[in-house]
């Protein structure tokens, strides 16, 4: 089932849910689609000084040539390393904990932590540009020290759910690891 | 403790005249030494004095200096706020050292940093 959130920027994000056995679960986040961040204010008929100056720059057709080629570099770069299409997290228990990435290009990014390493998924907060969010994280063991947290691995970090969908991920996720400790 | 009290004392009155007078004799000093004519200064013997230029150099670098630093401390305070990938969010030395004080009963609880998991749970996982 899927059911519709927002980031914490305010973008609409959409969560799904899927059990695939008793100890084994996906939990997708789908990312905003590209929003127009602006919209040019309608009726600007007539020219005025910056389409002036643009018409001017580009009717040297190698500026032009030069501006089209950098434009569709830039949009392939950004499709490809950083706009991020969906993030999922794969919780099995007793096994591990699988999160991937995929990017606009088709390009899939995993990291996989195994159960061994895991002490905790938990919610935590901390500030970030000038906010404070909300953020899943796996906490990683110590291997020294059975109290203490070696590492912090911070989960959706590019759609970054607001408050109401990490606290559904966090039950789902903390069901599966009940199994695992009881 | 009497001798850090913020009260007025006739010594403190003392200190306050005398920067009080310090510190118009410093401005009169300045100006004096902007805007007078230089022959006028060698004409009175004072020819060892710094250059003019330092008369409007050193406030201009004063007040640029002060501008930079509001900007300079925004970013050092962005760049010390820990990542979002560091233990620092989530514990530390001292709540790592913490002792646990044996538990009275009837007693307030002694106060001690909670782990994360604990707090979690009991804010996020609804008990039946």
């Amino acid at each position: 089932e899927e059911r519709q959130y927002r980031s914490a920027s305010g973008t609409p994000i959409a969560l799904r849910r899927r059990q695939h056995s008793a100890s084994c679960r996906e939990l997708a986040v789908r990312c905003p689609r590209l929003q127009p961040r602006y919209r040019l204010p309608p009726g600007r008929g007539g020219l005025d000084q910056s389409s002036v100056f643009a018409w001017l720059v580009l009717q040297n057709s190698m500026v032009l040539s030069a501006a089209i080629f950098i434009t569709l570099v830039g949009l392939i770069i950004y499709l490809h390393f950083v706009k991020v299409d969906q993030e999922s997290l794969l919780v099995i228990g007793s096994l591990g904990i699988k999160a991937t990435s995929s990017y606009a290009s088709g390009k899939e990014s995993t990291t996989f932590i195994e159960m061994g390493q895991v002490k905790d998924v938990v919610i935590n907060e901390a500030i970030h540009m000038q906010k404070v969010i909300y953020y899943l994280c796996i906490l990683l063991q110590d291997p020294a020290d059975p109290q203490g947290i070696s590492e912090v691995v911070p989960l959706f970090q590019s759609s970054k759910p607001r408050l109401d969908c990490l606290k559904e991920l966090y039950r789902s996720c903390q069901e599966i690891l009940e199994q695992g400790r009881t | 403790m009497v001798e850090n009290s913020p009260a007025p004392l006739p010594e403190r009155a003392i200190y306050g005249f005398a920067l009080f007078l310090g510190s118009w004799f410093g401005f009169i000093l300045y100006l004096i030494w902007a805007y007078i004519p230089e022959t006028w200064l060698f004409s009175l013997g004072l020819t060892y004095w710094p250059q003019k230029y330092w008369a409007v150099a050193l406030p201009t670098y004063l007040l640029v200096a002060i501008g930079i630093g509001y900007i300079l401390l925004f970013g050092v305070n962005m760049m010390s706020t820990a990542p979002l990938n560091s233990t620092h969010t989530i514990t530390d030395n001292y709540a790592k050292k913490q002792q646990q004080k044996i538990h009275q009963e009837e007693a307030i609880p002694a106060l001690r940093d909670i782990p994360i998991s604990e707090v979690n749970r009991m804010f996020f996982l609804p008990e039946k």
